[in-house]
């Protein structure tokens, strides 16, 4: 009776432990998180980068040089010439398979890209993008699946050969290995072998636990006889393949061959070397005991332990053998592949796909994501904002690691986001500055100011007389504001309206946007890409709304792109683990604003580089550039901006403290010394000014200065050093003549604003707004 | 499907009325026209902001605009839009334009692709972007206002596709000029 009482209790706790065993292992098979891709490197003739940057970026991606290149995932470079032979991917609009291909090179770049495979010709081709992070639950795990079919043969042989001889036979549990076992550590001389079985590893590993009890080994055999009779021994392989725990990369685990062959060689497990299959299986036994980083001698010695049983087993043939045994461990240094390796972007990333994918679909479908970030970009973007504060911080005396930063970095047309930086230490995954640090954007702002003012050419041109005099307005709730100039200096009631920009004044600023009205310059800045809602109120004209360093990024790149908006995009493609399109995020764009103003107020940024605010760059960028920008500072030096662009670059860098003290620099002290930095390591290409269809350009001589009494530095009537100075189509002022200037008396626009009229407007302004 | 072959046939035609000299002499025109932005780092220091126009004829077609590497895109994505995968014929174009991003031949393909989805809207935008780097080159600007053209009209704004037609002919003209 007892008995039978005993034989219903195993009966039942045998149904409860199957039931368990076989939900772990159907678990394992789809908890996959979704893995994210840079954007790949295109090649192709004329790409302007050398054959040693190319180079980087393949060792960057674990490709080896080979003399052979007989392997995907090698090149070989001599005499000038670099041959590369490409792993196959999958991309999102379909395979490439793997080519052997042969780039000579100029002093420009890639100067021819051939064939030397028979494949056919090719005028470009795509190297498999770097794996750049994945998204996963907060347990801190990640794998990388693989399939029993695609790892190199000896991986599972050599598993069996060393941990598993009898696998293929028994029934989950081996009396017969624990016999082997003991009698191989005894000539051994030390523990070789262990008794378990493969599938009790396995059964172990679901349960992350090394408690041995015997309690705990009698549960593990039962649960792999389950295992065993439900389970195809295939199948059983390869799930131990992609569970097996084989190390530990800070407060992740490694779990699987897959993740492993990244973690230790940064290349995929197709590509490994017979030595390099044996370090892996040696370290099954103990991945920490055994760990090739902290043990290298413990871990070669136990590897050639392995390669003599790969050998003697029959599938390592003696040449290759003692090959093998010659070569060094082969890990590389550090893990690259943390996942940890770009937390902001991965953040960024995150956020967009949730809009559209469930939590779960992100961290167990195996989803496969493909950005835009550009890893050259991202690592010159974060080495310059955490040298660049260093260098800021000791040049002005500043106390050390006190400064933050944040730092996005786009391509301008197309809108894709290259780079993001959210801190100091980019690898840290703390406050992801670019996207959630916002700050009043000071400066930055007066370019939507004079881009309103300039949409209305009947009423500005960028040689208008601005009034930068003195100026107070009583606001609606009784305070007065009183805004200033930076050198607390004013200019006279005659600046050209570039040159108020160039040199960011306060009081001429302020004036334009109450001319024009602070409604419409909100409105232009929401055409421009800005998604929130600021107070209308006189101060914004100087800045006094909040905006996050992407924000900022959008703002612009709408100016960069001449008018036309397209959302900036963190992510191109998603696919199905197997390669299936799921979201496309196809190139949108909208004429935003008129190209006209937008052409004139780039054409005024670009003053500001050369002549203004912003001019320090060129201690930095070559003479050559044209590039367009503003600085930003805010009340009390708290926060420093600098946006500016290239024709094929944006960059908007931030530099403050998070405590929002004083960081004690100007936009052009702080933000522009890591933004020209950044700059200079982009190779960017200059803005070619060609005007849009509704723009002349008209010579004249840039004179005016208030530092050398305005007008009166006229004598010189050299008319040879002009500028092109552009004016919209239909309204070039009245009375130009060949050799004028920019402080022209004659401009008609002035006299249509008598000067009287601005100072009705004190105290009055809202009425003129809404009146 | 069959507005793009439309479409496409209009380009064609376009190219050949326009590609059958093979010599012309240099524009007389008092403002030459300028050859879509090139992708190079070119510019004066100094006061000089602005670049004189170069003397050179512009691209009248995007063999003569743009790398081999961009036209083997161009020709996949010709080859996807005429099986009718637009999807994927713009996401080549996307490619390309990674690569020259701002060769006006790209934005007018992407037009016509987006013009055979039906976006209308996206296809006027991508037309207009496609002049707005196009430079002074009249041949492109004319297939472009033809492109904009047909959008406002299945987009059902008659008198906004007599005006694009109008522009469309006025840079067709222009074109011919040049060709003089």
């Amino acid at each position: 009776m007892l008995g039978c009482l005993a034989a219903v209790a195993v009966a039942g706790y045998m149904v409860y432990l199957d039931g368990a065993v076989r939900a772990q292992f159907e678990g394992t098979r789809w908890t996959l998180p979704a893995k994210v891709y840079a954007s790949p490197l295109e090649i192709y003739t004329g790409l302007d980068l050398s054959r040693s940057e190319i180079t980087s970026r393949l060792d960057r991606q674990g490709y080896r040089s080979s003399s052979s290149l007989s392997r995907a995932g090698t090149y070989r470079s001599s005499g000038g010439r670099l041959d590369i032979h490409t792993r196959p991917f999958s991309f999102w609009d379909g395979d490439q398979a793997a080519r052997q291909i042969r780039l000579g090179f100029d002093n420009t770049g890639v100067s021819s890209l051939g064939a030397i495979d028979d494949k056919g010709d090719i005028a470009l081709i795509r190297l498999d993008p770097l794996m750049i992070g994945s998204i996963y639950p907060k347990q801190g795990e990640d794998r990388i699946l693989v399939k029993l079919g695609d790892v190199p043969p000896m991986l599972p042989a050599g598993l069996i050969t060393v941990e598993d001889r009898d696998f293929m036979n028994h029934w989950g549990v081996s009396p017969k290995s624990i016999m082997r076992a003991a009698w191989a550590n005894m000539r051994a001389g030390g523990v070789v072998q262990g008794g378990s079985t493969i599938t009790q590893q396995l059964v172990k590993n679901f349960y992350l636990n090394n408690q041995q009890t015997l309690v705990r080994k009698a549960k593990e055999a039962l649960m792999a006889i389950l295992l065993d009779a439900h389970y195809s021994k295939p199948e059983i392989l390869e799930a131990y393949l992609n569970e097996v725990y084989l190390g530990q990369d800070g407060g992740r685990a490694i779990h699987g061959f897959g993740l492993a062959s990244y973690f230790y060689f940064q290349k995929p497990l197709e590509e490994l070397q017979p030595q390099e299959i044996a370090l892996l299986v040696a370290m099954v036994k103990g991945p920490s005991y055994y760990s090739p980083r902290r043990h290298p001698e413990r871990a070669k010695r136990r590897r050639d332990l392995v390669l003599d049983m790969f050998h003697s087993a029959g599938f390592l043939e003696e040449e290759s053998w003692r090959e093998a045994k010659k070569a060094g461990l082969g890990v590389t240094t550090r893990s690259v592949r943390s996942t940890s390796q770009y937390p902001a972007f991965i953040d960024l990333v995150r956020r967009q796909l949730l809009g559209q994918y469930k939590d779960a679909d992100l961290t167990e479908e195996g989803l496969r994501v493909f950005t835009t970030l550009d890893p050259t970009v991202q690592a010159a973007t974060e080495a310059r904002v955490s040298k660049g504060l260093d260098q800021v911080e000791a040049a002005r005396g500043i106390e050390r690691d006190s400064l933050q930063a944040s730092a996005v970095v786009t391509s301008v047309e197309g809108g894709r986001i290259l780079a993001l930086v959210g801190g100091r230490d980019a690898g840290f995954a703390g406050f992801n500055r670019a996207l959630d640090a916002r700050r009043p954007i000071g400066s930055l702002m007066k370019p939507v100011v004079y881009l309103t003012a300039l949409a209305d050419p009947s009423k500005y041109n960028v040689i208008t007389p601005l009034d930068d005099s003195a100026l107070s307005v009583k606001l609606a709730n009784g305070d007065t504001w009183r805004p200033q100039n930076y050198s607390k200096r004013t200019h006279g009631n005659a600046v050209p309206l570039h040159y108020a920009l160039t040199h960011s004044y306060n009081l001429a600023t302020s004036r334009l946007a109450l001319d024009v009205g602070i409604p419409n310059v909100i409105e232009t800045l929401k055409s421009l890409g800005y998604n929130g809602d600021p107070l209308s109120v006189p101060s914004l004209a100087l800045g006094a709304v909040d905006m996050a360093p992407l924000q900022v990024a959008q703002v612009y790149n709408t100016l960069a792109a001449g008018g036309y908006y397209t959302p900036l995009l963190a992510i191109r493609d998603v696919t199905t683990r197997d390669g299936e399109p799921l979201s496309r995020y196809p190139l949108k764009i909208k004429r935003a604003v008129d190209e006209a103003p937008v052409y004139l107020t780039n054409w005024v940024m670009q003053r500001v580089a050369r002549f203004g605010t912003g001019a320090s760059m060129y201690n930095t960028l070559p003479d050559s550039l044209n590039v367009a920008g503003k600085t930003g500072t805010t009340d009390d030096l708290r926060d420093s901006w600098f946006a500016g662009f290239s024709a094929n670059r944006l960059a908007v860098v931030w530099v403050g403290r998070d405590d929002n003290k004083p960081a004690q620099l100007t936009g052009a002290t702080g933000a522009l010394q890591v933004w020209s930095r950044i700059m200079a390591d982009l190779e960017p290409r200059g803005i070619m000014n060609v005007p849009p269809e509704g723009v002349v350009e008209i010579p004249l001589r840039m004179r005016f200065d208030p530092e050398r009494g305005g007008d009166s530095y006229n004598s010189s009537r050299d008319c040879s050093r002009t500028a092109q100075v552009p004016f919209v189509r239909g309204e070039v002022p009245d009375g130009l003549s060949s050799c004028d200037s920019d402080i022209m008396q004659e401009n008609r626009y002035r006299r249509r604003q008598p000067p009287e009229q601005r100072e009705e407007d004190d105290g009055n302004w809202l009425q003129k707004l809404f009146g | 499907m069959q507005r793009l072959f439309a479409l496409v046939a209009v380009l064609v035609l376009a190219g050949c009325a326009t590609s059958q000299r093979t010599t012309f002499p240099p524009p007389q025109t008092p403002a030459p026209p300028q050859s879509p932005a090139p992708e190079r780092p070119a510019s004066k220091p100094g006061d000089q902001v602005g670049t004189p126009a170069p003397k050179t004829m512009p691209a009248r077609t995007a063999q003569e605009a743009s790398s081999p590497a961009v036209l083997s895109l161009m020709g996949r994505a010709d080859t996807l839009a005429r099986n009718g995968n637009m999807d994927m014929s713009a996401a080549t174009l996307e490619r390309a334009l990674d690569l020259e991003p701002r060769n006006p031949f790209i934005y007018q393909r992407l037009a016509s692709v987006k013009l055979a989805q039906g976006q209308t809207g996206q296809a006027e935008a991508m037309a207009r972007k496609s002049n707005s780097v196009a430079g002074n080159n009249p041949f492109v600007r004319a297939d472009n206002w033809q492109l904009i053209a047909e959008a406002r009209r299945t987009g059902g704004d008659r008198s906004g596709a007599d005006e694009a037609v109008g522009r469309a002919s006025d840079y067709r003209s222009a074109s011919q000029q040049l060709m003089r």
